[in-house]
């Protein structure tokens, strides 16, 4: 086993470097660290040379195929998409989750049906406006409050220090929904010789993401247009609209993307990730399809329940046309190149990819 | 009861210095008491307090110097006796008044007591207010003794009546706080009535009113000639004297009997050393052709003698003058026999050695490695750690190189240690709000980092009201942070203005900080630093607005509140524990560092000192693993 590092470590290589993701794991661990809003800091450094903060983070050194052995038991064949068993669409029959989700309603939906069905007891969450522009971690303990989850807000939040702060009461048979960033630090900890609460965690949904803002920029040029604390929804509707709309509860208000991009946090740069491929069951938009979900099902217990729930007619699902399917490859693959010409561009070596510990034989496909 | 009412003349009691100049003023009978608590000088007001509804005074804690000597001046206009104390940097403060005061004049007694701190042993600087008595040209006073801060003080009140004009009594540190033999007085038969009648407006005719100055000073100087409050001791025709003033008279006359030159040198003390006694001086100083000067801190009384020696040199002939000019004394730091003695020693060209060198030496390798090092810091559950560590974790979330600038007040330990290294400036009373105030108008100098400045409740009031609204009035991007701990802490926690009651404990209307900054037109939040998180939280929220705002961090001082209600049992479930582990890495006794917490090598564990604990219970929940157990919740 590699020699871990501490918190020292990553302040240099990942807080200065401006690549951290605000996912929270290192946040709520000890008393070190802390986020606000989504600025994460080391307020001190404590003095251990080798701490769960750097082993946790989703942009330190990872190995991915050992993560792959570890979640899948095998490494992933699937060069853009990961390790998956199958990619349907699919939605929520229930058309009121349909109404408050961003679009069909599937992570909504399967998680309220886990709950009911005792198979989780809880679910660390992502409620998207708590009182503001800023999205919170929310534990929901009822299935009654998944819905108080639903839509994207497309702010980073540090939901991973919500499941730290719970977990301080270990518990079993906790789900968890976040993003591709999110998925790999806690797939890390699962993973880690460390004590960690996530070994708790039995049921891990993730989103499709192509890039997430940083909280400040974006609420400041926000905050110049209209009230951030009335808005209720924000979408970016599928190519080639450009736009990100704004709903408020004084009106609609559209925005080209290209206004929007410098916002983007530039750790997003570097992701190699666009599906979630750690989830057990990843889920996303379709291109084009508005009220409808891609869901990737990567692992045998979510294939269980997700079979189950269609059976249960909780969710409906259409074959992928492999037209759709091959433009989820291609934009995941181009995710990738991106983030490895993005991480070259950075080391200036193309066998120095930051916090991806690639094969040479997977490096040379995107190189 | 208290000692400063005992109604038992020539009866000798053991009197603290302020103690002695509080009954002097009780035996001149002083109607009225203003001050801003200073160390070294809040036990006057306070022992006045303590007796003020006997004796039927007024004494209050004025909002700061300035207006404590305006209030004064009041009385004393209105033909009342009133005394004003306050520590040096107070004079400073109240030095606008006291350089207009002096061309009006002034009707009933009044003294301004200025408590000097030779060696800054509570203060930010060492300044010899002496030399104010020379700029504003007012009779100085300075006891040497506990028994003349008490005869002292009480002849004050008639001087300043004589002559017209205010008096400053001038003590220091070593006098102020420590304890001797008093003889008391009678006590004066009381009953004055105020009545202001008359004008007294300085800068009508200034010139002439400068001119009438310089002659009640002189008349001030005819009655110093013959004042018992100066004396000689000594050979009568003694070469060598030293002319000493105040604590320089205990020093001088050991230093003396040390070196076992009673038979040669002569002492001439001086208490009334401004305007100089000048024909009782040249009177003792016939017969010597070397001096030394004695004096903390400045050397004020040695330029003053040169000046007058250097004028009577025809009378006196050429005399050495040796002190802080010729490098014997050093001119800075509180002297003491030890310093004298060598003096003399160096121009007698005697040995003088104050202990063995081998048994010095012996003493300090014993000592030494035995001691272990102690930094100032906060009192155990004082809410500004908490508040300094929040600041420190707001400045450093938000990323900018942002920095606090600090004043005067306990929470000065914020530069050190115990506050995290979080102030970057300290000066005095308010100076920190006035520099955010700058600090934040640098933008177009390209200054991108945030400021904050933190000052106290007390300090709010006395001097950083006026920062705070020229920062909102020019639009200055700063956040400044109150610590509101409900009273004037490192002074022994005498109310202000929103503690609620006044300065005899009884209940007094609040003027609420927050209300204050609300009409100022700045955004203001009340917080409680002990929740700690919502704290960082908030304060890192306001960094990020323009323009000035202010956080109110209100948490009483712990020290007064568990007096108060008790204190809770804390302690450490050390199953919980994790020690030196991730996850913890001993931050409540390495980092936190609340002096309560203990670290337990052997067992790998914290521990709580229970008699140092005051039971705040901030740090069970700063704890990573809920170890820490507040009994009671």
């Amino acid at each position: 086993m590699e020699v871990g590092k501490g918190s020292l470590d990553l302040e240099k290589e990942v807080l200065n470097e401006g690549l951290c993701t605000s996912c929270g794991a290192c946040v709520d661990i000890c008393p070190y660290i802390k986020v606000v809003k989504d600025r994460v800091a080391v307020i001190e450094p404590c003095g251990i040379a080798e701490g769960k903060c750097y082993d946790f983070c989703p942009r330190t050194p990872t190995d991915i195929a050992a993560l792959d052995r570890r979640i899948f038991g095998k490494e992933h064949s699937d060069s853009a998409l990961g390790s998956y068993i199958s990619i349907e669409m699919a939605q929520a029959r229930d058309s009121e989750v349909r109404r408050r989700a961003q679009y069909g309603g599937v992570v909504s939906a399967l998680l309220k049906y886990t709950m009911d069905l005792g198979e989780i007891g809880a679910a660390m969450l992502t409620r998207p406006f708590d009182g503001g522009l800023m999205p919170a971690s929310m534990l929901a303990e009822e299935s009654s409050q998944v819905l108080e989850c639903a839509g994207s807000n497309y702010i980073a939040s540090a939901t991973l220090s919500g499941l730290n702060k719970v977990m301080k009461q270990p518990r079993d048979a906790v789900g968890v929904v976040g993003l591709p960033c999110q998925i790999l630090a806690l797939r890390k900890m699962q993973a880690s010789k460390h004590e960690t609460g996530a070994k708790g965690v039995k049921l891990v949904i993730g989103l499709f993401c192509t890039w997430a803002l940083s909280y400040k920029g974006f609420y400041e040029f926000l905050r110049g247009k209209l009230d951030p604390s009335l808005i209720k929804r924000l979408d970016i509707p599928p190519p080639p609209a450009n736009i990100l709309v704004v709903d408020t509860e004084a009106g609609t208000i559209e925005f080209p993307l290209d206004e929007i991009r410098g916002f983007v946090k530039p750790t997003c740069g570097i992701c190699f990730d666009m599906t979630s491929e750690f989830a057990d069951i990843s889920v996303g938009m379709v291109e084009g399809v508005e009220d409808w979900n891609t869901v990737v099902v990567r692992t045998a217990e979510a294939e269980r329940l997700f079979e189950k729930a269609k059976a249960d007619g909780i969710i409906e699902t259409r074959p992928l046309e492999e037209a759709r399917l091959g433009h989820l490859r291609e934009a995941s693959l181009l995710k990738k190149k991106r983030a490895i010409s993005e991480i070259v561009k950075r080391t200036g070596d193309e066998r120095a990819l930051l916090y991806l510990r690639l094969s040479d034989a997977e490096r040379s496909k995107f190189l | 009861m208290s000692i400063v009412k005992l109604d038992q003349p020539g009866k000798s009691v053991l009197m603290m210095g302020n103690e002695a100049i509080a009954r002097g003023a009780i035996e001149a009978g002083v109607d009225f008491c203003a001050a801003y608590p200073g160390t070294p000088s809040s036990e006057v007001p306070e022992s006045l307090a303590s007796v003020a509804e006997h004796f039927g005074l007024y004494v209050e804690w004025s909002t700061n110097e300035m207006v404590a000597a305006e209030a004064a001046a009041a009385a004393s206009l209105s033909g009342l006796r009133a005394i004003v104390a306050m520590k040096q940097n107070g004079v400073n403060v109240c030095s606008d008044f006291l350089m207009t005061v002096n061309l009006s004049g002034t009707k009933g007694g009044l003294v301004f007591v200025a408590a000097d701190d030779p060696s800054a042993i509570s203060s930010s600087n060492e300044q010899d207010s002496r030399n104010f008595a020379r700029f504003a040209d007012l009779p100085l006073l300075e006891p040497a003794t506990f028994q003349e801060a008490k005869d002292m003080t009480k002849w004050a009140f008639e001087l300043s009546e004589s002559v017209g004009l205010p008096c400053i009594l001038r003590s220091v540190t070593r006098l102020s706080h420590s304890r001797g033999n008093v003889k008391l007085g009678e006590i004066a038969e009381r009953g004055r009535s105020a009545r202001f009648e008359g004008v007294y407006i300085a800068g009508a005719f200034v010139s002439a009113q400068h001119s009438a100055l310089h002659q009640k000073l002189e008349k001030a100087r005819e009655e110093f000639e013959g004042s018992e409050f100066n004396w000689y001791v000594g050979p009568e025709e003694a070469a060598f004297v030293i002319v000493t003033s105040g604590s320089g008279w205990f020093y001088s006359r050991e230093a003396v009997a040390a070196l076992g030159l009673d038979g040669q040198v002569g002492i001439l003390k001086l208490g009334t050393t401004w305007p100089l006694p000048e024909r009782f001086i040249i009177d003792h100083l016939k017969q010597a052709t070397e001096i030394l000067v004695v004096e903390e801190v400045d050397p004020f009384l040695e330029q003053n003698i040169k000046v007058l020696l250097a004028e009577q040199t025809k009378t006196l002939g050429p005399i050495e003058v040796y002190g802080a000019r010729t490098g014997h004394l050093p001119g800075f730091g509180e002297i003491n026999q030890d310093r004298v003695a060598k003096a003399l020693a160096s121009i007698r060209g005697l040995e003088y050695r104050t202990r063995d060198e081998a048994y010095a030496k012996k003493a300090n390798e014993l000592a030494l490695p035995s001691l272990p090092p102690r930094m100032p810091t906060f009192c155990a559950g004082c809410p500004h750690r908490a508040s300094m560590w929040a600041i420190k974790a707001a400045l450093k979330l938000d990323g900018r190189n942002g920095f606090a600038t600090g004043d005067i007040g306990c929470y000065a330990l914020g530069a050190g240690p115990a506050g995290f290294f979080q102030l970057k400036t300290i000066h005095c009373m308010g100076a920190g709000t006035g520099l955010a105030s700058g600090f934040g108008k640098l933008g177009q100098f390209g200054f991108d980092q945030p400021v904050i400045a933190v000052c106290g409740d007390s300090t709010f009031f006395h001097a950083a009201i006026p920062g705070l609204i020229n920062a909102r009035f020019n639009s200055s991007n700063m956040l400044m942070v109150v610590l509101d701990n409900g009273g004037t802490a490192m002074t022994g926690f005498q109310p202000h203005p929103s503690s609620g009651c006044d300065a005899l404990g009884r209940p007094a209307p609040v003027v609420e900080i927050e209300e204050v900054c609300k009409a100022i037109g700045v955004e203001v939040r009340v917080r409680d630093p002990f929740e700690v998180d919502q704290a960082i939280e908030d304060l890192y929220d306001m960094l990020q607005n323009d323009g000035a705002k202010v956080m109110v961090f209100r948490r009483r001082c712990y020290l007064v509140e568990s007096k108060e209600k008790g204190k809770k049992r804390v302690f450490v479930d050390s199953e919980k524990c994790i020690g030196d582990d991730c996850g913890c890495a001993r931050f409540c006794s390495r980092v936190f560092n609340c002096p309560g917490i203990i670290w337990d090598a052997e067992a790998g564990k914290a521990m709580i000192d229970e008699v140092v604990c005051t039971g705040c219970g901030v740090c069970a929940t700063l704890c990573p693993s809920g170890a820490i157990i507040v009994e009671g919740g």
